[in-house]
């Protein structure tokens, strides 16, 4: 009866999904613990939205924007994958890369312009979670670009290792679902 | 049918190589679980010597305040602050965690379940260079201007958060560095560990005939990934103070010094588990082989890991009774405090009735197993003075809490991870330590070990702070001062009491008795497998699991034990 | 075997997401008590999550055991949260 058991839950899944969602989940609580620590931190004392008021909105919804783009463009660079279309797969990859890029960039513009407000990291409390849970999260958007990178070479020479863009996909998505609370925490309240 | 697509499953990780890998490949970047396995294992014992010796100059400057230590050199009360943070930190992250999780780990799990490798070789190879990296970070740290890091072990903030509170700017920059590279090496080493037992274990290995070892290490790799991450946040925060100048933990720049102590026990209780857990293990896999008996409540024991690692997550406010927190907390924490104690009691008994009625053989690997038992109990004993909140104010940071930590953590490590390494060290190198020495390693280990670390609860309940570099500067700590030369003096002594075992390993790795497959007479799938295993762990054919880990003294065969692998006809009638 | 299945339509999710997010930055100027525009905006932000880890990692396609993975960090990060409120949110107030 045992053996059964054993054999049903056996290896249906991939290895590397398995492995991926535990790094996940080490990295929910990361992220979690970042973002525990701002929580408390805001509610415990008052005037930080005056400060968040200096953020803005419109590079930030357009940001926002961008990152739930690129989120698209990569599932579907995976369902291409599913349908062993290499240009579809390339395609779609360069266009993520692209957009997380772009993220990026806007990112640093911000940051430009924060700064030569005279807003730096040392300013206050909120700057101080600003500066580090984005900058924390734009680290994370970068290496999503690499290993994004380094799978559309991959896929110049074949989809042998195509399993891999579900991978990195479920890895983007995640930086994605970051930024999904980190723009309300931010900027909107 | 779905037996042979199990099998086929597994058979697609066959790394056999049929030609010969050059010396790097096989000894240096190998991909192989039991090469990493000794190589964790090489380096634990490695940093061990080094925490070994920090902790002799700290136990001299204790028992001789501010007197040249032989053969080390003038400790100073800066320097020794240094020392203490410094053998914390190698202790519990570079030789526990190597030692138990990596070394045991990568070796056993494989072999356990019946894989011919871990489900990432390639990440396993990673995440020991990463922690050899991060190992090398953290010693480097001695040596640049300004000395190691000061600040405890904990980092307590604000003395951490500012360079100028401890005098240590970059000591303590590279001490973070070194503790994030290690949590990196862990991450990748925990992710390997899960998804090998969830998808690559034999066909027949269900998870009810798991040993109990795979399951402590599998609730630790799963403690360990669920709370380091607050503590990874917590440690850019205060590089980013240390850094950047921000106030996440600064007072005066409206930051909150508690919050570094929320998210540091946040993950520093669980981390004790992490640890103690895989040496439990360690010994219930040696104690019914040598008591020739089934392991007492097998499912009990999982059910209380488990337990445990829910638990875990819930009491770390028990470090923080006198740090001003809301006192409203005290009372919950405490109750979950000694709440956690139960699945312990449970594990710690079910070992216990192990041992009760077996034909029990003193090797000395049982000799470790039974002393780590012995110790640990009274470790479990102190830590409910420790968990209660009006008891613990009172003992709060002195020497009481380090006497509690070295019996229940020094225990696991020295008595548990000795227990394995005697008890594995045939099927990692296929020869035998010598068990004359080795008896005489266990004993004076066990007298030493206790004459050491008993005495420490005395001088705590005496009133002597945990984190003084000079006793004697305090009136009423003076008379106690003979008792922490004896513990100096003692210290030494188990100290030098490891030398039976470095002779031992160097001597028997080179001419042991070389070893057969099964020398224990074992029931569990590594001993199925030749001493030491070859590449792949078995040859075409992956062993088929039949029945539980722990069969021994069974009425159906003439030998006292059954082995996981052995199909038996079924009985007439 | 993952690759064969259905999958749902990638772009209308895309659809949901942008919308959703809009109505978050309109909901922030909305003349309501801060507590109702804050608990909005973040009942909205965690209908986004959801929508991306039930469309684009597919954990709606997965069996228990991820489920469990994706789920119980969560559920720490809460209580995490919960548990340091008496130390701090309580505490200044």
């Amino acid at each position: 009866m045992e053996a059964s058991v054993a054999t049903r839950t056996a290896p249906q899944i991939l290895p590397g999904k398995v492995g991926v969602w535990w790094f996940l989940a080490s990295e929910i609580m990361v992220f979690g613990g970042l973002i525990s620590s701002y929580i408390v931190a805001r509610l415990a004392s008052s005037g930080w939205s005056a400060e968040a008021a200096h953020l803005s909105v419109p590079i930030a919804s357009l940001n926002t924007l961008v990152l739930l783009t690129s989120s698209m463009t990569m599932v579907l660079a995976f369902g291409a994958v599913g349908r062993g279309d290499r240009r579809g797969v390339r395609t779609f990859l360069l266009c993520t890369i692209l957009l997380g890029l772009t993220f990026l960039g806007i990112k640093a513009y911000e940051y430009s312009s924060e700064l030569r407000a005279g807003f730096m990291p040392v300013t206050s409390p909120f700057w101080n979670f600003y500066y580090t849970m984005t900058g924390l999260h734009a680290l994370h958007v970068l290496a999503g670009v690499i290993t994004n990178l380094s799978l559309f070479v991959a896929a110049r020479r074949g989809l042998r290792n195509a399993h891999r863009v579900e991978l990195a996909g479920l890895y983007w998505h995640f930086v994605d679902v970051v930024w999904i609370f980190l723009f309300p925490l931010l900027y909107l309240t | 049918m779905a037996e042979s697509a199990v099998a086929a499953g597994a058979g697609e990780v066959v790394h056999v190589h049929p030609e010969e890998l050059g010396f790097w490949r096989t000894y240096v970047f190998s991909t192989d679980h039991k090469m990493i396995g000794k190589q964790y294992l090489f380096l634990g014992l490695f940093m061990a010597v080094v925490g070994g010796l920090l902790a002799y100059a700290i136990r001299w400057q204790l028992a001789f305040p501010d007197t040249e230590v032989p053969g080390w050199g003038f400790v100073g009360p800066e320097d020794y602050n240094a020392l203490v943070t410094m053998h914390g930190t190698t202790m519990v992250f570079f030789v526990a965690m190597p030692i138990l999780l990596g070394a045991f780990g990568n070796f056993l799990i494989p072999l356990m379940i019946g894989a011919r490798d871990m489900a990432f070789p390639r990440l396993n190879r990673l995440s020991f260079w990463t922690l050899l990296g991060g190992s090398l970070v953290l010693l480097s740290s001695f040596f640049v201007p300004g000395g190691a890091a000061s600040a405890g072990w904990t980092g307590y903030a604000p003395l951490s958060a500012r360079p100028i509170y401890t005098g240590v700017n970059w000591g303590l920059n590279l001490w973070l560095l070194a503790h994030a590279i290690e949590f990196a090496s862990f991450l990748m080493g925990g992710v390997n560990f899960l998804t090998t037992v969830m998808i690559m274990r034999a066909p027949g290995m269900t998870f009810f005939r798991l040993p109990i070892l795979i399951w402590q290490l599998l609730t630790a790799a799963v403690v360990f990934l669920l709370s380091v991450g607050p503590l990874i946040a917590g440690a850019i925060m205060l590089l980013m103070d240390r850094i950047a100048g921000t106030s996440f933990f600064v007072p005066e720049g409206g930051g909150d010094p508690l919050l570094w102590q929320h998210l540091f026990w946040f993950f520093g209780h669980p981390e004790v588990y992490v640890v103690l857990l895989p040496a439990v293990g360690l010994a219930a896999e040696a104690l019914p082989v040598f008591c020739r008996k089934p392991l007492f409540g097998y499912r009990w024991i999982i059910y209380s890991t488990l337990t445990t690692a829910i638990l875990s997550f819930i009491v770390w406010a028990h470090h923080m009774f006198v740090s001003g927190m809301d006192p409203r907390l005290a009372m919950p924490f405490s109750f979950t405090t000694i709440l956690i104690s139960v699945p312990f009691a449970i594990m710690v008994f079910a070992m216990i009735a192990t041992l009760w009625g077996g034909s029990i053989r003193f090797t000395t690997p049982m000799l470790f197993a039974v002393g780590f038992l012995s110790m640990f109990i009274v470790g479990g004993l102190t830590g409910i003075f420790n968990g209660s909140a009006p008891a613990n104010i009172h003992v709060h940071a002195t020497y009481f809490v380090v006497g509690h930590f070295h019996y229940t953590l020094l225990s696991g490590v020295l008595f548990g991870g000795l227990a394995g390494i005697y008890f594995w060290f045939p099927k990692m190198f296929g020869r035998m330590l010598n068990e004359t020495l080795g008896k005489i390693h266990f004993w004076l280990t066990l007298i030493t070990f206790n004459a050491t670390f008993f005495p420490m609860h005395l001088l705590g309940l005496g009133g002597m702070m945990r984190r003084i570099a000079n006793p004697m500067q305090y009136e009423f700590l003076q008379p106690l001062q003979p008792l922490n030369v004896f513990i100096t003096v003692s210290a030494i002594g188990l100290l030098l009491a490891q030398l039976p075992f470095l002779i031992n390993l160097v001597w028997s790795l080179a001419a042991g008795r070389p070893a057969e497959a099964n020398p224990w007479e074992a029931a569990t799938l590594e001993w199925s497998a030749p001493s030491p295993p070859p590449h792949g762990n078995w040859g075409e054919a992956i062993p088929v699991v039949y029945r539980g880990p722990y069969e021994y003294s069974p009425p159906e065969v003439a030998q006292d034990w059954l082995p996981q692998d052995r199909a038996l006809a079924a009985r007439p009638g | 075997m993952t690759l064969e299945r259905a999958h749902p339509n990638y772009v209308t999710v895309w659809v949901w997401l942008v919308v959703l997010m809009i109505a978050a930055v309109l909901v922030s100027y909305l003349p309501l008590a801060k507590s109702a525009v804050v608990f909005l905006i973040f009942v909205i932000a965690a209908v986004k999550a959801l929508l991306v880890a039930l469309n684009y990692m597919h954990l709606k396609f997965e069996g228990p055991v991820l489920w469990a993975i994706a789920v119980v960090p969560v559920l720490l990060v809460v209580g995490l949260t919960l548990l340091l409120f008496p130390d701090f949110v309580f505490h200044h107030h």
